[in-house]
């Protein structure tokens, strides 16, 4: 058996605070395959957004072992981009130079990075945008370029924590498509955490479901869509039935 | 779902409120209605200026009836023809330039030294754990009584020349800046940080491309309020003890019963610290442009 891009063994979390220690995530074992699409899903207080701080090196691990490509991972990589439930734009710097802001921190090549900026927003769709202030665009467009500041400096892994997650339901299934779009196209390893249980199963390959009792990886469920996936996929009945597989392990149907 | 189109720039540019065209027949329509929404805002606009402007002259008639009729004793109020008399006497004379002088180099170095030492403290403090550690229980100990009491000190120890009435206005404004600074720097979308930690970013490169933009506009709020204060130390000091400058002038006025003068030089004194107060409102506007868009 290959071993995971990401592999992660015994990972459990603990945080001590005024009242005792809270355990936010207990012994959970992973792999991950490079170019795979992984969706963590589980209820609010299940340690997803906890795993995935720890994914991205902001976090370590109170016991167990991550490994990223065979090497211990213990803090922030270049090889590792994030994004979040808000686009965490800034507000003074136009959509371009937001999109540049990880090539000038990770200080890369300036020329390449503007031509960079300019083909990723051709790629989520805000071609003519550059110029325009976070505040101009409405919610979904800022999403868009943060997911083009996402992929500017050329990360392997994208680590997502419910990117769409205050989005409306129309623009977040745009976003969606939008995303496996890019995905296909990248070949990029996506870890992304969720509480919405058909968007993990219309994205993923494989879906971690998390359960808060406390922390725990509750099973691993293999998605077996076809794939490219358009809309549609919803009709098909596979779809539905993997999403009330995952209700019943979140235990949502009583 | 099944309605979302597979290619999504249109659907992106769709977004665009500019790229929505109106159509044709509709055209007329709406520019009528844009014309008569902007002639509305127009008449409303003048009509609180007018409202504004007439509040201020009846203000000023009252003063003027008030003082020329005889119900109020020039002793306490002058009328406002003898304030303007008082002032264009006061212009002409050659009092009044040394000692405006005198306090416009005090009021500088006052909100200079104040602005300087809040934003450096500021920066120290919310930076470095070992400075927050260190100082910042007894910044905000001085905080708490009126440092107003300090100022019968300072003459003491700095004198009756500019150096006192520097010394108060800089312990007057330091506060407001030290603690605008702080609580700007503070306070961030904590996803922000994980987001630069998330690039790598040190120390340095958080401050200088979050941090610091990020706390601009608490900051400047910060300015308006030191640089009020400033002038209220400067002032306050020259009434304390001094032998030159607006603030003595003021007092020695008052005790010669100059009630006119002393009028003419609060308006002046007022007038100059607004005129300074405008113009930072607009650096402000110029420094953090992306609140007004």
């Amino acid at each position: 058996m290959p071993t995971g891009l990401i592999e992660g063994s015994s990972l459990s979390k603990v945080y001590a605070t005024a009242t005792g220690p809270l355990v936010a995530l207990s012994e959970v074992s992973f792999q991950v395959e490079e170019g795979e699409f992984i969706s963590l899903v589980g209820p609010s207080g299940c340690g997803k957004s906890t795993l995935l701080s720890i994914l991205g090196g902001l976090e370590n691990q109170t016991e167990g072992v991550l490994l990223l490509s065979d090497k211990e991972h213990d803090g922030p990589r270049r090889e590792i981009g994030m994004m979040f439930q808000t686009s965490v734009l800034f507000p003074w710097r136009t959509v371009r130079q937001n999109v540049e802001l990880p090539g000038i921190i990770l200080g890369l090549d300036r020329r390449q990075q503007a031509e960079e900026a300019e083909r990723l927003l051709d790629m989520v769709g805000l071609n003519g945008f550059g110029d325009r202030y976070p505040a101009e665009l409405s919610g979904g467009m800022r999403q868009r370029v943060a997911l083009a500041r996402l992929l500017a400096h050329d990360p392997k892994v994208l680590l997502m924590d419910e990117p769409f997650g205050a989005l409306d339901e129309f623009t977040r299934e745009t976003m969606n498509l939008e995303l496996l779009r890019i995905w296909e196209k990248t070949g990029k390893t996506v870890v992304f955490v969720t509480h919405n249980i058909g968007e993990a199963v219309f994205l993923s390959d494989r879906i971690f479901v998390m359960t808060p009792r406390p922390g725990r990886l509750e099973g691993i469920v293999e998605v077996d869509l076809p794939r490219p996936r358009k809309a549609e996929i919803m009709r098909d009945p596979r779809y539905s039935e993997l999403v009330f597989d995952i209700r019943g392990m979140l235990g949502v149907d009583h | 779902m099944n309605m979302a189109p597979p290619n999504l720039t249109s659907a992106a540019t769709a977004q665009a409120p500019e790229a929505v065209a109106p159509p044709a027949a509709h055209a007329d329509t709406i520019q009528k209605f844009l014309a008569t929404e902007l002639a509305k805002q127009r008449r409303e606009r003048i009509a609180n200026r007018a409202m504004a402007i007439s509040f201020g002259l009846f203000v000023l008639l009252v003063w003027a009836i008030a003082t020329e009729g005889g119900f109020v004793h020039a002793l306490i109020i002058p009328s406002p023809f003898d304030t303007v008399e008082a002032t264009i006497r006061l212009m002409r004379s050659n009092i009044l330039w040394p000692n405006v002088w005198v306090t416009l180099q005090e009021i500088f170095w006052a909100f200079l030294l104040g602005l300087g030492s809040g934003c450096l403290l500021g920066v120290g403090v919310a930076m470095f754990a070992g400075v927050r550690a260190t100082l910042y229980p007894y910044l905000v100990a001085i905080q708490a009584p009126p440092k107003i009491v300090l100022a019968p000190i300072f003459v003491t120890w700095f004198g009756f020349d500019m150096a006192s009435k520097i010394a108060i206005g800089v312990v007057m404004s330091f506060f407001p800046m030290f603690l605008n600074t702080l609580t700007g720097l503070t306070s961030v979308d904590p996803n922000a940080i994980k987001l630069m930690k998330s690039l790598t970013a040190g120390r340095w490169k958080t401050f200088r491309y979050l941090l610091l933009p990020n706390a601009l506009p608490i900051m400047m709020a910060g300015v308006k309020l030191c640089w009020t204060l400033a002038v209220l130390g400067v002032i306050v000091g020259e009434f304390v003890g001094a032998s030159a400058g607006i603030g003595y002038l003021i007092y020695a006025m008052n005790f010669q019963l100059d009630i006119a003068g002393v009028f003419s030089l609060i308006i002046l004194l007022s007038l100059f610290t607004l005129f300074v107060y405008q113009f930072i409102e607009w650096l402000e506007g110029r420094i953090i442009f992306w609140k007004q868009l």
